[in-house]
């Protein structure tokens, strides 16, 4: 039964939101910016299982994306039941669109979002589960990076010429933001992105 | 008739008028289809998706708000597809609902706490959101809590619809909200807190301020009425609790028009304690009233009236209940043996166009014309008629507007002829004879010199048109358009009070002195001249400041004490329409049934008891009017018959301030005083 409503289309087209959300390599971030891009552009906001369920969903990703507290299997569960109803709810094309959006990202890497609640992320897209860390061997104290930031998360000292005694560079992970800026200025490729050592992943 | 289709719903073969919807439908078969955003009588919008159903032979799911019964249709209204569906919006929908049924005053009323006992939902398996909405109390009439609000949007159409227009989703998605422009307080916004989006609004996100305790939905007993302050009579569903009202909601029919009810119909009934309300008795004793008993005063009052006898008269509000009306006629006529006994109607308008008007339901119109009239809710001149008349406009309605001075209500008129009023009536009237439709002799000759503008070409284009032309109209101008009912269509007079047409039938009318002359007005004027009797009997709220000139006697027989009660000789206190049962017949003609709701306030009494007492007094003894003496006198038929294209003059009051008026004791022994004041420091 079609039963379109002729609503706006305001800002981006579905189309765009799904074509942009593709060239995300992490499945969370791909359905958690479709679902944000979404809400801000092309929902018309008429209809509950969608203009509430995306609600839902957002806050179920943001869990998953940033390790929250209270994040459990529990939230993959309902995120598919979300979509489920979506499509089998929804009044229009593009509320049943993203809710098949997020049942195929589901689908394709269920594991992946399984992976994500144990506080990993292998693409290492989602910035509460990476840390940034300078590779003592490869950084030349060049101090471009302390420059960069500005969230006064790198100390170090920059190496002078015939001075000894100098601090080498490191960062302090609880005033680094995972902005990447100091990725972008090291021309030695010393500082990587890796997964972050969660406490409790430690602890076991 | 309706054409009839058969369909089968979940088993069971349903018969529904061709073009009613699947909830309506189903609701014939005594089968519920959960909803929250759905209002009978509106267009349904799909938004809580509750109401999804499967029909034989389509794919998916449907809605059953907005897909019209066919013939042979086979429906589903259940399975675990569809609850799942509902499930999942019950649930979401309480994850943003407080959680707190036990101290809610919604609960039992409330359809979320309905469908999640339905569905099972203890709580929400989605996480709670809480939003920290402030709570907009502060005014006496409605409390809007947006933290309950479940966004279902009824309570927007409703007040759209009728052409209020004060609420408008803002926001999107989880952060939606309900509100006012620019999110001010109720009273701030154009509000006319007629309380139209509480009786909407299915949880307790819009409430009576006043209800905190006050009782919830099993503890009431319910009673429906009709409100008797002002001419359009509206249907009210009274609640009580111990032997106290608590809330009155409109009481007309769920999809109807009418389904209306200003503030003063719906908050008013504080008055029924008010301080000023009359209780005992009272004489004027050294020049102040003193509490007497009924028998002293009945003696007193028999003896000025026998005494007086022609000379005595009796003057009454028209918003009076048949009983009473037959009674006082008895009274004034048989025992005193005076023929001035007039009501207020004589005010604003005659009593024949009351006689004529016809029966009509306005729901069934698909065209309304307004003559010489000015209905509106921002005036609170007959606030439902402007209700009704926009809601039938929404719901595809046409309407022409016939009136020599601007009125708000032309915003949604399809045409609107200004200017001389009869002119304009000729003009429609010749321009429907020269579309051939069939009409009398006389009043094709009456009209054969008028011209016809493009206006009123358009105008008779749609009565032409119409199935079902509703023509309301002023008292004045009442026979002018009988003409054009006489070639198509229905017409009621509309009067500004309760129970004009009641009145006239019962036939308290004038057969001595009218009103005006009995209250001392002069044409054109306020009271001044001298009153045209001695003795007078002042029954319900009539309109007048001071005592007419030249009155030796007054009695004032009132709920409350009025500014003229207060200048009386003698007070007798009667009931409201609350504490009485009668009968009225509406301005549409229909009989009304108002049983009694509580008991009336210390010793007051209705009208008709304070009759027959003070009958008893005097010597005779009058039975209350039966059942049949009543429909006998409302059964009369009338015919329509031509006159000639006039106005009736003598009849210009402004009607929202005649309304006010009746209702003075009504306004300031309530909370609607509050309402008076903020209005007037708003205008300062």
């Amino acid at each position: 039964m079609s039963e379109e409503t002729k609503t706006e289309e305001k800002g981006k087209k579905l189309e765009d939101i799904r074509k942009e959300a593709e060239e995300k390599a992490c499945p969370v971030q791909k359905a958690l910016y479709f679902i944000d891009e979404f809400i801000a552009g092309p929902m018309c906001s008429k209809c509950y299982p969608c203009s509430l369920g995306t609600g839902e969903a957002k806050i179920r990703l943001t869990w998953i994306s940033s390790h929250h507290k209270n994040v459990s299997k529990r939230d993959v569960q309902e995120l598919k039941r979300i979509g489920l109803n979506m499509i089998e709810g929804s009044f229009c094309k593009k509320g049943r669109d993203t809710g098949r959006f997020l049942i195929e990202t589901l689908a394709a890497s269920e594991d992946e979002f399984i992976r994500h609640i144990s506080g990993f992320c292998l693409q290492k897209e989602c910035i509460s589960l990476v840390e940034y860390k300078i590779h003592p061997g490869l950084c030349v104290m060049c101090g471009k990076c302390l420059e960069a930031c500005t969230h006064e998360a790198i100390i170090g000292e920059k190496r002078e010429l015939y001075l000894t005694g100098y601090l080498s560079f490191e960062i302090l992970q609880k005033k680094c933001t995972r902005c990447g800026e100091c990725i972008e200025v090291c021309q030695v490729g010393a500082i990587e992105r890796l997964s972050a050592e969660l406490p409790e992943l430690i602890a076991k | 008739m309706e054409k009839l289709v058969k369909l089968q719903i979940d088993g069971t073969m349903v018969e529904a008028p061709a073009g009613m919807n699947l909830i309506d439908a189903a609701e014939l078969a005594g089968i519920h289809i959960p909803n929250l955003c759905y209002l009978k009588g509106m267009k349904g919008i799909g938004a809580c998706r509750l109401c999804l159903i499967e029909v034989e032979g389509l794919k998916a799911p449907v809605i059953a708000c907005n897909t019209k019964v066919r013939d042979g249709m086979v429906i589903h209204t259940k399975n675990d597809k569809l609850n799942e569906v509902r499930k999942f919006v019950i649930d979401l929908i309480l994850s943003m609902h407080p959680l707190d049924c036990m101290t809610c005053t919604k609960a039992g009323g409330c359809n979320l706490q309905k469908y999640a006992y339905e569905f099972e939902l203890k709580e929400s398996s989605f996480t709670r959101k809480e939003f920290g909405y402030p709570t907009d109390e502060a005014n006496p009439f409605i409390k809007r809590d947006p933290e309950y609000c479940i966004l279902c949007g009824r309570c927007v159409r409703v007040c759209k619809e009728q052409g209020t227009d004060v609420l408008e989703f803002m926001g999107r998605g989880i952060e939606s909200k309900v509100l006012t422009a620019n999110d001010r307080p109720l009273q701030e916004s154009e509000c006319t807190f007629c309380g139209s989006c509480v009786d909407a609004c299915p949880v307790n996100a819009l409430l009576e301020s006043d209800r905190w305790r006050k009782g919830r939905e099993w503890e009431y007993t319910k009673i429906n009425s009709a409100c008797l302050l002002c001419g359009n009579g509206c249907d009210i569903t009274v609640s009580t609790k111990d032997g106290r009202i608590q809330k009155i909601n409109s009481g007309a029919a769920a999809g109807s028009a009418e389904r209306y009810l200003c503030a003063y119909g719906r908050f008013g009934f504080d008055s029924i304690e008010a301080e000023s309300r009359l209780r005992v008795p009272m004489k004027r004793i050294d020049g102040a009233l003193k509490e007497t008993t009924w028998e002293d005063t009945l003696t007193i009052v028999a003896e000025k009236l026998r005494k007086a006898g022609k000379e005595a008269g009796f003057i009454s509000v028209a918003g009076i209940e048949n009983e009473d009306a037959l009674i006082l006629k008895k009274i004034a006529k048989n025992i005193v043996k005076t023929k001035n006994f007039d009501t207020t109607l004589s005010l604003y308008g005659d009593s024949e166009s009351f006689r004529n008007s016809q029966k009509a339901d306005i729901d069934k119109a698909d065209l309304i014309l307004l003559v010489d009239l000015n209905p509106s809710q921002w005036e609170r001149a007959l606030p439902a008629l402007d209700a009704s008349v926009r809601r039938r406009v929404n719901r595809g309605a046409k309407l022409i507007i016939i009136n020599s001075s601007d009125a708000k209500i032309e915003e949604v008129a399809a045409v609107t002829l200004k200017g001389n009023i009869t002119y304009n009536l000729k003009g429609i009237t010749k321009a429907l004879t020269e579309k051939g439709l069939k009409a009398d002799r006389k009043i094709a000759a009456a009209v054969k010199d008028e011209e016809i503008t493009e206006d009123i070409e358009k105008a008779a284009e749609l009565i032409s048109k119409a199935n079902e032309p509703l023509i309301f109209s002023s008292p004045s101008m009442f026979e002018a358009s009988a003409n054009i009912a006489l070639i198509k269509g229905k017409v009621i007079s509309v009067g500004l009070e309760s129970n004009v047409r009641g009145v006239v039938l019962m036939g308290l009318t004038t057969e001595g002195k009218t009103y005006k002359e009995m209250a001392g007005m002069e044409s054109g004027k306020g009271q001044g001249a001298k009153s045209a009797v001695k003795v007078l009997y002042a029954v319900g709220e009539v309109p007048l400041r001071t005592r007419p000139e030249g009155l030796e006697f007054l009695i004032v027989q009132n709920s409350h004490l009025s500014g003229l009660a207060k200048q009386a000789d003698i007070v007798l206190p009667s009931a409201t329409f609350l504490e009485t049962a009668g009968t009225i017949v509406d301005y549409m003609g229909r009989l009304k049934y108002l049983p009694k709701i509580i008991e009336p306030q210390g010793e007051s009494k209705s009208h008709r008891e304070i009759f027959i007492a003070l009958a008893k007094v005097m010597g005779t003894k009058i039975k209350l009017p039966t059942e049949a003496e009543v429909n006998k006198a409302v059964r009369i038929k009338t015919k329509l018959s031509f006159s000639p294209f006039a106005k009736k003059e003598g009849f210009d009051i402004a009607p929202g301030e005649f309304i006010e008026s009746i209702n003075a004791s009504v306004i300031n022994g309530s909370r609607l005083l509050w309402l008076k004041e903020t209005e007037k420091a708003v205008a300062v």
